[in-house]
């Protein structure tokens, strides 16, 4: 899937948060989207996903205007700590799992990507027993499990031990040599052993800078 | 005292009636409860009651004027109502999105103060006291085909979209990624909750409907450790609640509503007693262990 983002602006009320951003991004792009807090990522990504709403002309999926955009079991979406679910319910791993493969050939591809997180065990848990890591994980396979062509991860290692976080970045490495798109948000700047193609840098002055690694491409100032 | 509960629940017809609602009602209350619960929406069915009840008075009004036909069963009025009150909190819970109990509160004050003109100038108040507080135990067989009814759409739209709902209900901003059409499932959840609270009025009345709903779920999720094992006991103290809140209503005659309200709350107070019991004592042999 290509994406083109074409001088996107957008303000919660009068305060302006992303200002005149534009960059393209292939099918197969691992696309890091560094900044502080407050500097515009989440708000960046909650536009790519249609829960900001923007104006019409600034977001195309595969040349289809984000506006009339329908076509969004091709995104799979892993939220900051996880906080749009209710995981304070009582419920297993293997319900969320359930509820969220609505597609009846995504059985196998459970049952593979259990096996590649390392979590087949804790299938029965009850997820609000589960440790940041194993949360993750169990996330990262509900996003997957309906064969997404793009993956978003918004701030993902942000509450997970370094042993997880190694893992973290393996499992998306892996993702990304299969062919989907990654978007990974960070605020750290320890991102050099990351093996992505692009960088998107924010700051809170709202200029950010879109390199292509190796070749800076692009750099936007309000 | 128990055995001849027990011999007239078979053998007076009303006692029977009640115990057929009862053990209906105590499956799809604590059905529907789970979903509010996950939502967090806990006094939506407070909110939809009293919406029905705006149904219940216009419908009262207008047969004190002349208008009968179909408004000598109320609770048809209630239920429309209800899907409007519904649709409303639905409504305002988009443009209050980080705000989402005001838009029961304006629900609830616009029902509360319909409801009040309408029973006033219907001259009618005299019957607002079994609206308010229900009873099971004067339900009617077309009652019971009612409540039939209502489980049976229930049960087909959890047997087409339970999925979904669920999807829905535990994640609404990540559901549009499965293909969900968002929209459209909260407005099939919102409408299957305002006839169920409908059908409930009559028997639990405006002030108790939620503690039928949301009471054996909250006492359920002390013991359960998935959503299916959450489900079936909270159907278990929902049913407890009926049986037991019958025989007391029956014995000490006091309302039916309230009975089984109270002995919910004492299911609830006892599970959590025990829970903090067994979570003490585990603790202290951990300690022991260290």
């Amino acid at each position: 899937m290509q994406i083109n983002i074409n001088n996107l602006s957008f303000a919660y009320g009068a305060k302006t948060i992303i200002s005149n951003l534009s960059l393209t991004l292939n099918s197969g792009d691992y696309l890091v989207i560094r900044g502080k807090n407050g500097s515009g990522k989440s708000t960046f990504i909650k536009c790519l996903l249609g829960f900001n709403l923007v104006k019409s002309g600034m977001i195309f999926y595969d040349k289809v205007d984000i506006t009339s955009f329908k076509s969004w079991t091709k995104f799979g979406y892993v939220s900051q700590n996880f906080d749009d679910f209710n995981y304070e319910f009582p419920i297993t791993v293997g319900e969320v799992l359930q509820i969220s493969s609505l597609k009846k050939n995504s059985e196998s591809n459970r049952l593979r990507l259990l096996e590649k997180m390392g979590i087949f065990d804790i299938i029965n848990q009850n997820i609000n027993s589960l440790s940041g890591g194993q949360l993750q994980r169990v996330f990262i396979v509900r996003a997957m499990l309906n064969s997404p062509e793009v993956l978003i991860l918004d701030e993902p290692t942000a509450s997970i031990d370094k042993q997880n976080k190694e893992f973290f970045y393996s499992t998306v490495e892996e993702l990304h040599q299969e062919g989907i798109t990654i978007i990974l948000i960070t605020h750290n700047d320890d991102i050099e052993e990351l093996n992505y193609t692009h960088l998107l840098s924010m700051y809170s002055d709202l200029t950010t800078s879109y390199e292509e690694r190796g070749v800076e491409l692009t750099e936007g100032v309000l | 005292m128990f055995l001849s509960f027990i011999t007239d629940l078979f053998q007076q017809d009303f006692m029977l009636r009640a115990l057929i609602a009862g053990i209906m009602l105590g499956v799809l209350a604590p059905l529907l409860g789970t979903f509010v619960v996950v939502r967090r929406l806990s006094f939506i069915a407070d909110t939809l009651g009293h919406f029905s009840l705006v149904g219940i008075s216009v419908s009262l009004f207008l047969s004190s004027i002349g208008v009968a036909a179909f408004f000598d069963k109320p609770l048809y009025l209630g239920i429309i109502f209800s899907v409007i009150g519904g649709l409303l909190v639905e409504l305002f819970r988009r443009s209050y999105n980080n705000f989402q109990e005001i838009s029961m509160v304006i629900v609830i004050s616009l029902g509360a103060a319909l409801s009040a003109i309408f029973f006033s100038l219907s001259k009618k108040t005299g019957s607002l006291y079994n609206y308010l507080f229900g009873s099971i135990l004067t339900v009617t067989n077309y009652y019971i085909i009612l409540i039939l009814v209502t489980a049976a759409i229930v049960a087909l739209l959890f047997i087409l979209f339970g999925k979904q709902i669920l999807a829905v209900s535990f994640d609404e901003s990540s559901a549009k990624f499965l293909g969900i059409n968002v929209n459209l499932f909260q407005i099939v959840f919102i409408i299957m909750l305002s006839i169920v609270v409908s059908v409930l009025l009559e028997s639990a009345g405006v002030l108790l409907i939620s503690s039928m709903m949301v009471i054996p779920v909250a006492a359920g999720m002390k013991l359960g450790w998935s959503y299916k094992s959450t489900l079936i006991i909270s159907i278990i103290f929902s049913e407890l609640s009926v049986f037991f809140g019958l025989w007391l209503s029956y014995s000490l005659n006091i309302p039916s509503g309230a009975a089984i309200v109270s002995i919910n709350i004492v299911i609830l107070l006892f599970v959590a007693i025990i829970k903090r019991i067994i979570l003490k004592s585990r603790i202290s042999k951990m300690d022991k262990l260290q």
